[in-house]
């Protein structure tokens, strides 16, 4: 099973953007099922924003509407299942928009031909639980709270019992009941071919790289020490983090008891061609590298992301972030900078005001107040969010995973004790 | 490491006061500004500075951010204040992410809510009961009619011995600020000390990622008469250029919050949790899973070291981790207390890594106890105690609101589904659960309610010695 991670950008017209803005707001009250586009319809999808963005700091791009979606499977499937849910209030949406020349909502190929053409695939991107489709999910924590609710008579008969005997009774408390029968037949997290793939495509790409190492090495070298010069002289963030955005960001973070928050961040690209060169390689090397490694949950370390995504917008110019993750704004950030600062100051030193670098990944984040106040000031408002599960973690989807695909199996005692204590 | 600049900093920074068991906490309001800086220029003199050590009397100052606005602060400077300082304790999102919902919702509060703010706070700690009351009344009398009126009175208890209201034994670990020379006295006490930078509490020095914690500052034209110390070329900070000077220079963020505890509540709670089939109350088992709450014993023994008993001789230990010991819970619960104030190596699979990440969300504990001690822990007595909770921190989102959001009152924090801390957590009404480890199967205790509620908090900022007589100098 393969997900899609993309968005859909458009520009809008400056004159609608009183008008959409309320509109989001309005999906944002009951993502599920209002009006415009009732996500939770949408069984392929796992997350989903919209973000209308305009910065006062570069009036030259206008206001963009950025539309993020995270599903199973591929892009036409999904276009056919969102048209069917959501025709009219897609059309009420990109009505705002520029170059929407769609003039019904019942334009069916209209409609899907705008979309496709707004598609902008990630330079890099990560998923935290791969090869797990929205129903699977759904499905397996529909189990595993059966299970933790059985596991509760257990323990209140409070019959003493070997984790043998107490496998064999969850075994037999699944196998009793017909709603259970889906669990034998779900497959693999990824195939053996899907991992040998990426594998191939990074040990390929490292490969190609040391052929060519003669060729590229003068270069690169020559870059580097431009960049080594560049960034000794680049300004640095100098003050704390603009207080209206922050408020704004913070009204919507955290909502009931938080299990997720997203993050969306438009950020400037530094001036000139060699940076953008630079991220775009260090993006690329990004993706290859979690193609191939960040497939059991965590991202450099970082267990806590569903789906990110890096894009490179406007020629270039502007770096699109896009991140669904588990937990506080204030620990992801602590996350980034204790386990993941050398990656991501490869990817955010190339944006304006990050703070100070050397070649090109070292130091930066490693600036903890400013480079929150960098990561605060880049953010921007995420208009309508949507999560197909709320109060799911990456590592407790996991752990419902591991506990559907043993619960079947005949376990030794070690074993069997080993799936007990993951309840 | 430069020295501490001791003739700065409040003795609260450096020292507990464990050797003046009786305190006192004044809420004030800022009138008329005049007066009120007046006053404060006599204050300044009686603060106590940490390079002395007064065996019978001490006397610290802190104000809110209405505090400083209030005594004529311009707004360029208010402005240059971290941000849940400038909102306060009671904002909508922060009460979210604090845990301030329901009956702990700000709206329900004695103090520190919207409609009853306050702009001071200032803490008398005495030898004992006669030295304190007639600093209280001293102070009482000294407030100009007119500039600053009392709010409140919030009387601590005197501490017959460092046990918290529920019976166990509290303040046993606490990180030390390099350069007190706290660090040795902590080794002695619990065998174990976590030394952090000194910016970690106080503003304007290197924080735990070696750069300068922001600090605000004023235009050096606002600082004429050069009260406050000028920020040199090196040690720039975030609003803070070089040239300017330092108003948060050893200056710390304090939080309060008083919590109520609900003894009777909580014991009786446990009482039916572990009673025996035929109903009778089984004290070992109420004890013990009072123990798996807390994450300690109630003598303060940890469970990591003593999972079985209790074990008095381990009362003040605190040199252990949870990776090697105990990485699933089974000893002390992953939800317990303690281990979600300070998970120590627990979060993630490198334990070095996990540390050094918990380490950047450490807090320096000031808090005292209220109210009389129960006599019968299982019987209402109707009266109001708990704990007037303080702590000292230089960034107060990466520091306590971190550790109350990101750990205690996380519904999913290391892998739990849907709990949150049983003592301090946001916990429903009834509704809440507590889970036990154990082998084969973990044990999931149901229904706890709030046994802590928060009756009122606030941010203060805890200036500096040369920005108190800044403060007390201002001119509008």
């Amino acid at each position: 099973m393969t997900h899609t991670v993309l968005t859909f950008i458009s520009k809008v017209k400056p004159d609608q953007t009183d008008r959409l803005g309320p509109l989001l707001d309005e999906i944002n009250k009951d993502p599920e099922s209002n009006k415009y586009i009732p996500f939770r319809s949408l069984g392929l999808l796992h997350f989903a924003s919209l973000v209308l963005h305009q910065s006062p700091d570069t009036p030259e791009y206008g206001p963009y509407l950025i539309f993020e979606n995270n599903f199973d499977g591929e892009l036409d499937d999904y276009l056919k299942d969102l048209y069917v849910h959501a025709s009219s209030g897609l059309h009420q949406i990109y009505s705002a928009c520029l170059d929407y020349t769609v003039t019904s909502p019942s334009d069916r190929q209209g409609i899907i031909a705008y979309l496709k053409d707004h598609v902008v695939l990630p330079n890099a991107y990560h998923i935290g639980n791969t090869g797990r489709s929205v129903t699977r999910i759904l499905q397996e924590q529909v189990l595993h709270d059966a299970l933790e609710a059985h596991a509760d008579t257990l323990v209140e008969r409070g019959q003493p019992a070997s984790p043998g005997d107490l496998l064999a009774n969850f075994q037999q408390f699944v196998r009793d009941d017909q709603k259970w029968s889906w669990i034998p037949g779900v497959g693999p997290r990824q195939t053996f071919m899907e991992q040998f793939a990426n594998w191939s495509k990074f040990i390929l790409a490292i490969v190609i790289a040391l052929v060519l190492l003669p060729i590229w090495i003068v270069p690169f070298v020559i870059c580097m020490l431009v960049l080594r010069y560049k960034e000794s002289t680049d300004p640095v963030q100098q003050s704390l983090a603009d207080s209206t955005n922050v408020r704004q960001l913070l009204e919507k973070e955290n909502q009931t008891k938080i299990v997720q928050n997203h993050m969306a961040s438009i950020t400037i690209v530094k001036p000139g061609r060699l940076r953008r060169v630079a991220l775009w390689t260090v993006l690329w090397a990004v993706n290859l590298l979690a193609r191939a490694r960040a497939t059991h949950g965590e991202l450099s370390g970082i267990p806590s992301i569903h789906f990110a995504h890096w894009s490179m917008i406007d020629d270039g110019r502007r770096l699109l972030f896009l991140s669904n993750f588990d937990g506080s704004w204030e620990n992801y950030l602590d996350d980034f900078i204790d386990k993941a600062a050398v990656g991501l100051t490869g990817v955010w030193s190339n944006t304006l005001n990050f703070p100070r670098t050397y070649f090109l990944i070292f130091g930066g984040a490693k600036d903890g107040p400013r480079f929150k106040a960098v990561a605060r000031d880049g953010q921007t408002i995420t208009n309508a969010w949507y999560s197909a599960y709320r109060d799911q973690t990456v590592q407790g989807i996991d752990n419902n995973s591991s506990i559907r695909e043993d619960l079947l199996k005949p376990l030794d005692a070690t074993g069997a004790m080993a799936l007990l204590q993951r309840l | 490491m430069a020295e501490l600049e001791r003739k700065d900093i409040q003795g609260i920074v450096v020292s507990a006061y464990k050797h003046l068991p009786c305190a006192v906490f004044l809420l004030l309001r800022v009138k008329n500004a005049q007066p009120s800086r007046t006053w404060l220029a006599q204050m300044a003199t009686e603060v106590m500075a940490s390079e002395a050590k007064d065996e019978t009397l001490s006397i610290n100052i802190a104000f809110t951010y209405s505090g400083l606005k209030n005594l004529g602060l311009g707004q360029d400077a208010l402005d240059a204040f971290s941000l849940p300082f400038q909102e306060g304790m009671a904002a909508p999102y922060r009460a979210r992410l604090l845990g301030d919902n329901e009956e702990n919702a700000p709206t329900g509060w004695d103090w520190g809510a919207p409609n009853n703010p306050v702009d001071v706070l200032l803490m008398i700690y005495g030898k004992d009961e006669a030295t304190l009351n007639a600093a209280l009344e001293r102070e009482q009398k000294a407030l100009p009619a007119g500039g600053v009126e009392l709010v409140k009175i919030l009387s601590a208890q005197r501490q017959p011995n460092t046990h918290e209201h529920f019976g166990f034994a509290d303040g046993i670990g606490q990180p030390v600020m390099a350069g007190t020379g706290n660090k040795q006295r902590q080794l002695q006490r619990t065998h174990h000390a976590t030394e952090l930078p000194v910016g970690e509490f106080l503003l304007g020095h290197p924080n735990v990622y070696g750069v300068i914690a922001p600090s605000p500052a004023v235009k050096a034209a606002d600082d004429s008469q050069n009260l406050l110390p000028e920020i040199p070329a090196d040690a720039a900070g975030l609003n803070a250029e070089a040239g300017m000077h330092d108003l948060g220079r050893n200056g710390s963020y304090l939080v309060f919050r008083q919590l109520a505890q609900r003894v009777a509540q909580f014991w009786q709670f446990l009482d039916k949790a572990t009673c025996t089939a035929n109903g009778a109350s089984n004290p070992g088992a109420r004890d013990r899973l009072g123990a798996k709450f807390v994450g300690r014993y109630k003598s303060g023994a940890p469970l990591v070291l003593s999972p079985e008993h209790d074990n008095p001789a381990l009362g003040n230990e605190n040199n252990f981790t949870y990776y090697p010991k105990d990485p699933d819970g089974l000893k002390c619960p992953i939800g317990s207390h303690v281990r979600r104030c300070n998970p120590r190596d627990s979060l993630g699979p490198d334990p070095a890594t996990a540390l050094n990440s918990a380490n950047r969300h450490r807090l320096l504990r000031r808090g005292r106890s209220y109210g009389p001690p129960q006599e019968n822990p299982l019987v209402d007595d109707g009266a109001e105690r708990g704990l007037h909770f303080m702590c000292l921190n230089s960034d107060i989102e990466r520091q306590f609101e971190f550790v109350q959001q990101t750990w205690v009152s996380n519904p999913v924090f290391n892998g739990l589904d849907g709990e949150v801390d049983p003592l301090v957590g946001d916990l429903l009404r009834g509704d809440s659960i507590f889970t036990v480890q154990a082998e084969p199967l973990r044990r999931r205790v149901e229904g706890l309610s709030r046994f802590v509620v928060t009756k009122g908090g606030s941010y203060f900022f805890l200036p500096g010695v040369q920005a108190l007589k800044y403060l007390a100098s201002l001119r509008s």
